[in-house]
């Protein structure tokens, strides 16, 4: 499904990702862990399409075709979504709205007629109620004054309306409680599907409690200095990320 | 002879020739007005941008177009109109500067209530046009007030009994119809709300479409001791057109008055909107205006703290796009008298285009020491993490800015209390955003 090739990223003259190779199939699930400031961030930025960044060297494939090529909303419709670290705050725009137009926006790419005002609503609504999300979130607009939780339940919400065939979470567990970490994994677990793939980013083990990874890789300095199975994510929990440094000083 | 001399001349001339089809003839105080106006204008002539009022905005092309003045009022679509009169009020329809009884829909008018043409009612309300009329209007008057006051044909006088709370929002619908091309309707608007009386008065301005032609009105109000007036004016006139208008209000102790100021249409337009606050008055001046083209929009707010205790709140949005240029002048006064005065003023600007241009200029002058006031001017662009974001999630790129830019403006509509006028508002916007799909109650 997507495959990235000796990817060499920078911002102003100072490169953050230093050649990642990653693959990952339909259906897998694959975990980025790695201390802070590691690129995992920009890494993900890159796959969404932000703009700022000189792309230097190596390529995107997904499903084949050049990802980098692609306009941010093109992506959208092709199915990747990138779950935000950080949320934007969109004032005057309300959440249901802004729901509808994303998901007429790819309805329309892939040929469909727009969605029935009634069905979507009850749609959503189901699945607010899946987050443990109050219907009121809908009339608010997009992540004003939601809380840290509140944004990144949002953030599954727009996943599971959109229905993507690439997830790419990035720290969705990063200051969520125990309980509400759970509630959006299971949301996350509910959208696993053969055909649909994920990459989770996590600073911690405790989100692939919920989520089981295929894969983890861990990133350092801008490359993917390991990877393995799930049982790599204890070992990171154990021994922490001081070896990565070693590893770099060695 | 320079040009702008040479087309005052023009304008003179029009003030010159008797003209059969103003109303009043026979009222000597109104032919002195008019006569005092006449001379003033043959002095003065129109702004220049040498007036510190009017430095940004150059009317230049309004002398040189050199509009007549229409004898009667031309034809309009029977689906135009219906295009512009709101659902649930009352009516009073002008088509280029003259009333028409025939459009408008003054029945079932409530039990207090003076709602008239001045042209049919001066008569019968001589008293209380002469009462009202230039007692708000600010003087010495320039240019355009001058035209007015020597022109005017028509325009709507309205009177609330004390306490009398009218419920339907009375509209004046200013219509300029194909035959009025290059002419100009001077129209005067006469309000007075009673002590402790309740109503809305909304203003639209509508043209036949690719028209050119010029509209120059007046409204002046008096809002008594403890009366509460909403005020709102729609100005979406044909994009050839010229408007100059102004909004002249007094507000006597413990009155309200609220004013609504939407800002569309035109090719250059100016719009006054003054208030004179009595002791404990609480006024409130909102505004949005949206150019494209080269549309040039001019906004002056004046608020004049004359009495203490007055609260003033004033928040105008400005978006701005392609070649466009707008120009907001906000000036508060605060007399020595004035203390306990709590005023503010917010003008903030949206430019979508680099060529766009917006002059702000907040003007304080404050003379009494225990105030409170507050001004902020912001000009920015459409925030770049939410365009990617509306972006990531499947919105083109024209669809992101279009939502985001529309909820800049929406904030302002959102403050609309009457729906009919809100849906109008809406519909004005979404010609100039068009969101695919979108609809008022997705908002
Ligand atoms: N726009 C930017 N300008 C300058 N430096 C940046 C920018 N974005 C990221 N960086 C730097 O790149 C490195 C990686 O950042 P990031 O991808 O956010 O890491 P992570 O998500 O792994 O914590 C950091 O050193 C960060 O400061
Ligand atoms: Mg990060």
């Amino acid at each position: 499904m997507l495959k990235i090739e000796d990817l060499h990223v920078s911002v102003e003259g100072k490169e953050i990702l230093r050649g990642i190779n990653l693959e990952i199939g339909a259906g897998e699930v694959h975990a980025i862990m790695g201390p802070n400031g590691s690129g995992k961030s920009t890494l993900s930025y890159i796959l969404a399409g932000r703009e700022g960044y000189d792309i230097t060297k190596g390529r995107v494939l997904f499903n084949g075709k050049d990802l980098l090529e692609m306009s941010v909303e093109e992506r959208a419709w092709a199915g990747v979504f990138l779950a935000f670290q950080y949320p934007v705050e969109v004032p005057g725009v309300s959440n249901i709205y802004f729901l509808k137009a994303a998901l007429n926006g790819i309805r329309k790419y892939e040929g469909l007629s727009e969605l029935d005002a009634m069905d979507f609503i009850a749609t959503v609504k189901g699945k607010m109620k899946e987050l443990d999300m109050d219907e009121k979130f809908l009339y608010r607009a997009v992540n004003e004054g939601f809380s840290g939780g509140e944004k990144k339940r949002n953030e599954i919400l727009q996943m599971s309306v959109l229905e993507p065939s690439l997830c790419v979470l990035d720290e969705t567990d990063s200051g969520l409680d125990i309980d509400a970490l759970q509630i959006v994994a299971e949301g996350v677990n509910r959208l696993r599907d053969p055909k649909r793939s994920f990459v989770l980013i996590t600073h911690y083990q405790r989100l692939l409690d919920y989520i089981k990874p295929d894969f983890v890789h861990v990133l350092a300095h801008g490359k993917v200095v390991k990877s393995g199975g799930p049982e790599l994510a204890l070992e990171l929990e154990e021994q922490g990320y001081a070896w990565v440094d070693e590893k770099k000083a060695s | 002879m320079p040009v702008t001399q040479l087309s005052n001349a023009h304008y003179a001339s029009l003030l010159e020739a008797k003209q059969s089809n103003l109303p009043g003839q026979d009222l000597d105080w109104l032919n002195r007005l008019r006569l005092q106006a006449t001379k003033e204008f043959a002095d003065g002539g129109f702004p220049s941008l040498r007036d510190e009022e009017w430095r940004y905005t150059n009317i230049s092309p309004i002398e040189k177009k050199q509009f007549t003045l229409s004898d009667k009022a031309g034809d309009v679509d029977a689906s135009f109109l219906k295009g512009i009169l709101l659902d649930d009020c009352h009516h009073l329809v002008f088509v280029d500067g003259f009333y028409q009884a025939g459009l408008s829909s003054l029945d079932a008018l409530p039990e207090g209530l003076v709602v008239s043409a001045i042209s049919t009612g001066l008569a019968e309300n001589e008293e209380l046009i002469r009462s009202l009329f230039d007692s708000v209007v600010e003087t010495p008057a320039l240019g355009f007030i001058n035209l007015n006051t020597a022109l005017f044909t028509d325009g709507a006088v309205i009177s609330i009994k004390e306490g009398v709370q009218v419920e339907k929002p009375i509209q004046l619908a200013f219509i300029s119809s194909k035959d009025g091309a290059l002419t100009v309707s001077n129209s005067r608007n006469l309000i007075l709300a009673k002590s402790g009386s309740k109503a809305s008065v909304i203003e639209t301005y509508h043209g036949a479409e690719d028209t050119c032609y010029l509209t120059n009105v007046i409204t002046e109000v008096v809002v008594e001791p403890n009366a509460r007036l909403a005020h709102s004016r729609l100005q979406a006139e044909s994009l050839q057109a010229y408007h100059v208008g102004g909004v002249y209000t007094r507000l006597d102790s413990n009155a309200i008055f609220k004013q609504y100021n939407y800002t569309f249409g035109a090719t250059l337009s100016r719009c006054e909107v003054h208030a004179e606050l009595g002791t404990a008055s609480d006024c409130d001046l909102d505004g949005l205006f949206i150019s494209q083209d080269q549309q040039h929009m001019d906004n002056h707010t004046r608020v004049n703290h004359a009495q203490p205790h007055a609260v003033s709140n004033e928040f105008y949005k400005g978006i701005l796009n392609d070649k466009s240029k707008g120009v907001f002048q906000g000036r508060i006064v605060v007399a020595e008298d004035a203390q306990k005065t709590d005023a503010k003023m917010s003008n903030r600007n949206l430019l979508l285009s680099d060529r766009s241009e917006i002059d702000s200029k907040p003007q304080l002058e404050i003379y009494a020491d225990d105030v409170k006031c507050a001004h902020g001017v912001t000009v920015g662009q459409l925030d770049d993490a939410a365009i990617f974001y509306l972006r990531s999630r499947g919105a083109s790129e024209q669809m992101a800015k279009d939502m985001l830019t529309f909820a800049f403006a929406n904030e302002m509509v959102e403050r609309i209390k009457i729906n009919p006028l809100k849906i109008k508002v809406l519909e004005e916007l979404l010609k100039r955003l068009p969101q695919e799909g979108m609809k008022v109650e997705w908002l």
